[in-house]
């Protein structure tokens, strides 16, 4: 649908091949898109949530129709012109309030989305502290079991990692962490994780479910008496409370393309990565060794190098060769010694 | 010798730094993740939610910081950089895996003798000059022969030996035939990839298409031996004679087809033309306002015309 782009000059073919697909990939790009009416609530939300994502993030300044649980023909679009993989679709309507669709796109096809409403929410600038630099990778915190068990909140853990922190780096600069995002769920006592004899009553338990708060911090590295400092936390940031509305799971074919994982290079193998490959093991020195296991050697059959010179001579006359056998022999013995 | 005082200090040193937990965190140095298995306790969230949830939030960091301090780390100007592992968590890939592409003919003969791939810097030392000039691009001493202003001859050249230019179209030869090894490689890429039988039908297409396209369509040109004869469309009639109700049926379509009904017009939407974009389209021809308007408007004129209109 799109036209392919034929480039015509060397920064126009850079410009192509940095949006083909890599192995390690970077981050996902995300569009903030803004429905036919949002409230106040919802354009302050979402002006910090691109100051969080900022640099990897566009917002649309225009505002779009778009209904992507019916008709996701848009997102994709977007997607495939923008090289963007990742939807924040702010939309207030009277039945759904503040709502905030979370989407992620695969292949410039939607992979899966989720549908949040934001109950309560309180801005940057309204706690006086000193805020983190933009740009800098946040540290993130899970603080509930129900984000192992329950497929819901999986999804939404899911979803909030890759769109905070995405991006697989090597090395961090210690000094520059500097600021978290806590994601917790109020206590639900009346929850089950999947109730075996109703099966999956899907969105009737959509009140039941817990709803999230969403908490971001400064991290203070105090001196503590040992290497690792203490660290304390202050007020910063966004505090968003949001209760799970609709979602979309991923097309399994689909999930499963998404989460292939390149072969492993022989680095990653040497680091003790991948599966454990018998008998190969990486010493204290840091070369990988392998051991070799060959069968049981016969002694008798070993097959060693040929000293023709320390052969035995043949035997000549009958005569002389009594005598000269007798001499031999111990001449011959003297050799074989040697 | 007792030394459990000296040991309890230094435990007691310890004791800001480590955090106790029910459940061990699961920490994920890889994305600076760590996620808090323990199931939520409801009195210290219902007494005072912001507290707990800040507590919580110290006691995990803390964990992870502690985590990240123990990774193996390199000095920099900015501070310790530590080098993290690759992550536990699996996140989906935005595009799918690159399929990996066939080495080129060079790339092979390299494999094979053991050459290694060596970059070669753009600034060459030029000893004449005492400087570092570019190899090639502006000012490059590629062209250095051709910017020359005398040249050495040899004795037994032709008159007409002009060295600029032999030196210039040696250059040239050299782009083009590098450029001719890339569109080889580039097509024995292409053909690994597709099998022989799509590249037939592709040149067979390539060639019935040329064959068409003269001045009077492909119809009057001289046929070379061995070319296949050109398929037409045959055109279908109908028979002269069709039942009542077949005709009734066709012109009824036709009708409904002229109508021009908003709604369908829009439910039709999704099966849209691949050459045309619709929506630019009607965006284009309305001005902006949209198919709503349009249609009113064809309608308004029609009806005006039916009337006589400015006539």
């Amino acid at each position: 649908m799109l036209r392919t782009v034929k480039p015509r000059n060397a920064r126009s073919k850079r410009a192509l091949e940095a949006r083909e697909a890599k192995e390690v990939e970077d981050v996902r790009t995300a569009i903030f898109v803004k429905g036919t009416h949002t409230g106040e609530i919802l354009n302050g939300v979402m002006k910090e949530l691109m100051a969080l994502k900022r640099p990897d993030a566009i917002s649309f300044s225009k505002k779009n129709t778009v209904h992507p649980f019916e008709d996701a023909s848009s997102l994709e679009f977007w997607a495939g012109k923008n090289d963007a993989s990742m939807f924040l679709l702010g939309q207030s309507t009277k039945k759904r309030p503040a709502g905030l669709i979370v989407a992620r796109t695969f292949d410039s096809r939607l992979l899966d989305m989720c549908e949040l409403g934001v109950d309560n929410f309180v801005s940057m600038a309204e706690f006086k502290t000193p805020k983190s630099t933009p740009g800098h990778k946040p540290m993130m915190h899970f603080a509930s079991e129900l984000f192992d068990t329950h497929p819901r909140f999986v999804q939404v853990k899911s979803l909030l990692m890759d769109f905070f922190n995405g991006e697989v780096i090597d090395s961090i600069c210690l000094p520059g962490l500097e600021h978290v995002i806590s994601v917790s769920i109020a206590p639900a006592p009346s929850l089950q994780t999947a109730n075996p004899i109703l099966g999956d009553s899907q969105e009737d338990d959509v009140q039941n479910l817990p709803k999230i708060h969403i908490r971001t911090y400064t991290v203070k590295l105090l001196p503590s008496g040992t290497r690792v400092p203490r660290v304390e936390l202050t007020e910063m940031g966004p505090f968003l409370d949001l209760s799970l509305r609709r979602h979309q799971a991923a097309d399994p074919e689909m999930w499963k393309a998404a989460m292939r994982r390149p072969k492993l290079k022989k680095q990653d193998l040497e680091k003790g990565l991948g599966k454990k490959k018998k008998n190969l093991e990486v010493d204290e020195m840091g070369d990988l060794r392998g051991r070799v296991h060959i069968a049981k050697q016969d002694l008798n059959k070993l097959q060693t190098r040929k000293m023709k010179g320390l052969k035995s001579m043949p035997v000549e006359e009958d005569g002389s060769s009594e005598e000269s056998e007798q001499e031999d022999d111990p001449r011959q013995k003297k050799r074989k010694r040697d | 010798m007792d030394v459990s005082n000296i040991l309890a200090s230094h435990a007691a040193k310890f004791q800001s730094v480590t955090v106790e937990k029910e459940t061990p965190l699961d920490v994920d140095t890889g994305f600076l993740t760590v996620t808090d298995l323990t199931p939520i306790d409801e009195d210290s969230y219902k007494s005072n939610l912001e507290e707990y949830l800040q507590v919580t939030a110290r006691d995990g960091i803390q964990a992870l910081v502690a985590a990240l301090y123990g990774l193996p780390t390199q000095p920099s100007p900015d501070g310790p950089l530590a080098q993290l592992p690759p992550p536990t968590t699996q996140l989906p890939r935005a595009k799918p895996l690159p399929k990996p592409k066939p080495p080129t003919k060079w790339e092979r003969f390299a494999a094979a003798k053991g050459i290694q791939k060596r970059v070669r810097e753009k600034k060459v030392w030029d000893e004449e000059r005492q400087e570092w000039v570019n190899r090639w691009g502006k000012d490059g001493k590629n062209k250095e022969k051709e910017e020359q202003w005398i040249h050495e001859v040899k004795a037994n050249a032709p008159v007409d030996h002009d060295p600029v230019k032999a030196a210039r179209d040696a250059r040239t030869s050299r782009v083009a035939k590098n450029e001719r090894q890339q569109l080889q490689n580039h097509a024995r890429a292409q053909t690994a990839a597709s099998g022989r039988d799509e590249r037939k039908k592709d040149i067979e297409r390539t060639l019935a298409t040329t064959r068409m396209s003269t001045a009077s369509m492909g119809r009057f040109d001289k046929k070379l031996d061995g070319e296949k004869k050109l398929r037409g469309v045959k055109r279908k009639f109908e028979a002269t004679e069709t039942s009542v109700e077949q005709e009734k049926q066709a012109s009824l379509a036709v009708l409904s087809k002229l109508d021009g009904d908003v709604k369908r017009t829009r439910k039709e939407k999704g099966a849209g033309d691949d050459a045309l974009n619709v929506r630019k389209a009607i965006r284009n021809v309305s001005k902006g306002r949209g198919g709503v308007a349009l249609a009113r408007e064809a309608n308004k004129k029609g009806a005006r015309g039916k009337r006589g209109g400015k006539r």
